[in-house]
């Protein structure tokens, strides 16, 4: 059996450096880092005079708590406009009508949707988002009045279990699990772990789906669906208001921007290999979404069905049992199927024929964060790719220099480390990538390394 | 001495060559030119490889399998494999990918090699 070989599986760390010359893209476009020294930036936008914001993300895998912040970037530097508490990560932020909006991950008491006024002030607009879990409140877009934003599950595949207990949230919320959006009939089946909440060595607990851990379901169960909902594109007025499902079955839906021709994408980080139920070889997905549309987690994977499939069955394991006695609707067809592992998070339309390839999503991918989701043989994502989303053809769009692909930390290089979001400027014709920065992977977890976060510019020349 | 040095040339040449043959970084910003498919045949071909290759093979690298750009073995055996499966890789069945889809994924792979 061939080890692992993932992007974050980093012996010696150096100090982060840039060097431009170090990344490819296609003749007759340049890249620059308009910053770097940032700590996990995850997203940027412009205000209506064209200025530069980031948000920090102040939580990373690996439970490193710090202040999320909206920082203005300028000439002059860097200057805060306003700061959250510790309930990170701060996952996007969006600049409209006068005011910007923030998706507050909420790792610690649940996700918000925050409005914050050009002098800082912080306006909830909705709070106690399901976002305690493995994924948060995610990315967010507005459209006619709305805010959409995605909602992560809880967990990998509906079931609650030691890895949960290994993201560090377990713990801290013994009861929380899943929440299906609408009701759904259980198969019953039960997944025995080692019951890592006692002290008791040798003790065993069933934990069934939708169910917090310990807690057996049975055949014909039915799981009554709630709003707020983990794993659903999610909407509330821009004002503030009632929460509603818009799309669901979706496992930890990242990135989502509306295309020139006004309809909504999401990625979807798909399945890993771990937990008590491992699902093997789930590419991420890039969704149009569609309102009212089950997308099939967690009994689907790219719209193909997972139980008892030999595509998803983790090699030393047995076939995937499935959760659901019924399915809300057959999932659609993807619009891309992107790399196993690849995080494919945040994205953007090109919308310019400045800047060219129009209509086209370009996707920044965080990169692999094997061993901890599974094996690979060889580092996945850590770039930008593009997307032809009426074909599905994926193309790279910004790679690292040298023979094989990774991050910067790994290639000893001054290139790009873990691209996080793409956003396009106000006027189309700048592509900005932000980058989080080093995160290692250790055996015992996630090593995010501070102060190593880059915002780059792209332009075509 | 003129024979060795010829022949060392030779095989200098012949194995830069076959390095750069073997390279698995295919994709576009490494080649410095948009790929084109030249005919349907090839653009069906990344179609099909994009809904069951890519995922695993990312651009023809190593990821989750292992690189195929630079697999040294004939379109034919990479079809067998397609067809039957090999180790952790999935069988397709011809109700998955049809005979002429499996043939423009070679066409496309071959297409990707010599672009």
């Amino acid at each position: 059996m061939r080890k692992s070989k993932g992007g974050g599986q980093i012996d010696n760390l150096r100090q982060r450096y840039i060097n431009t010359a170090d990344i490819l893209l296609l003749p007759g476009y340049n890249i620059e880092a308009v910053a770097q020294g940032l700590t996990f930036p995850s997203s940027v936008t412009f205000d209506e005079k064209g200025n530069l914001y980031v948000v920090e993300t102040g939580y990373a895998y690996g439970e490193v708590w710090l202040e999320p912040k909206l920082i203005r970037l300028d000439k002059a530097g860097q200057s805060v406009i306003a700061k959250g508490k510790k309930n990170g990560p701060w996952t996007s932020v969006r600049f409209h009508d006068g005011n910007f909006f923030v998706s507050e991950g909420g790792a610690m008491e649940g996700g918000k949707i925050l409005r914050i006024s050009p002098e800082g002030r912080i306006t909830a607009l909705v709070e106690g988002l399901p976002s305690i879990g493995d994924h948060h409140t995610n990315n967010l877009v507005i459209k006619d009045n709305y805010i959409y934003f995605g909602q992560g599950t809880a967990t990998n595949a509906a079931v609650v279990g030691p890895d949960n207990k290994e993201f560090g949230w377990l713990t801290r919320r013994k009861d929380f699990h899943d929440i299906p959006c609408g009701d759904v009939v259980l198969t019953g089946e039960n997944f025995e772990s080692e019951d890592v909440l006692t002290e008791i060595v040798g003790d065993k607990a069933l934990t069934g789906a939708f169910s917090s851990f310990g807690t057996k379901t049975s055949p014909g169960q039915v799981i009554k669906g709630a709003v707020p909902c983990t794993g659903a594109i999610l909407r509330i007025p821009v004002d503030g208001g009632k929460v509603e499902a818009y799309a669901w079955g979706l496992r930890n839906p990242f990135g989502i921007a509306i295309s020139p021709a006004g309809k909504i994408y999401a990625t979807e980080n798909a399945y890993d290999d771990r937990g008590t139920r491992p699902v093997w070889g789930a590419g991420d997905v890039l969704w149009e979404i569609k309102e009212n549309m089950w997308y099939g987690w967690p009994d689907f994977s790219e719209g193909k069905p997972i139980k008892f499939d030999e595509e998803f069955k983790v090699p030393t394991e047995t076939k995937v049992k499935p959760l659901l006695q019924k399915h809300p609707n057959d999932p659609p067809e993807p619009a891309a199927i992107l790399g196993v592992h690849s995080s494919s998070c945040g994205f953007d339309f090109s919308r310019s024929p400045a800047f060219g390839f129009e209509g086209e999503a370009f996707i920044a991918q965080f990169g692999d964060m094997a061993p901890k989701v599974g094996k690979v043989l060889a580092p996945v994502g850590f770039k930008v790719v593009r997307v032809d989303v009426n074909t599905g053809v994926i193309r790279d769009f910004a790679v690292n220099k040298g023979k094989r692909n990774g991050p910067a930390s790994q290639l000893e290089t001054g290139g790009l480390e873990r691209p996080i979001s793409v956003v396009t400027d106000t006027d189309g014709s700048a592509l900005y990538v932000v980058d989080f920065g080093i995160l290692k992977m250790t055996d015992k977890g996630p090593e995010p390394q501070v102060n190593t976060g880059v915002i780059w510019k792209i332009t075509r020349k | 001495m003129k024979k060795i040095m010829l022949i060392a040339l030779i095989s200098f040449g012949f194995l830069s060559l076959m390095l750069h043959a073997c390279s698995s970084r295919k994709a576009e910003p490494h080649k410095g030119e948009e790929f084109q498919a030249k005919d349907e045949h090839v653009a069906n071909g990344e179609k099909m490889f994009m809904e069951h290759c890519q995922k695993c093979h990312p651009g023809g690298e190593a990821g989750l399998g292992p690189a195929i750009n630079s697999n040294p073995a004939p379109q034919f055996v990479k079809r067998f494999q397609m067809r039957h499966g090999l180790g952790t890789m999935p069988s397709f069945t011809e109700k998955e990918i049809s005979e002429d889809n499996l043939k423009n994924i070679s066409d496309y792979l071959k297409a990707l090699k010599s672009y």
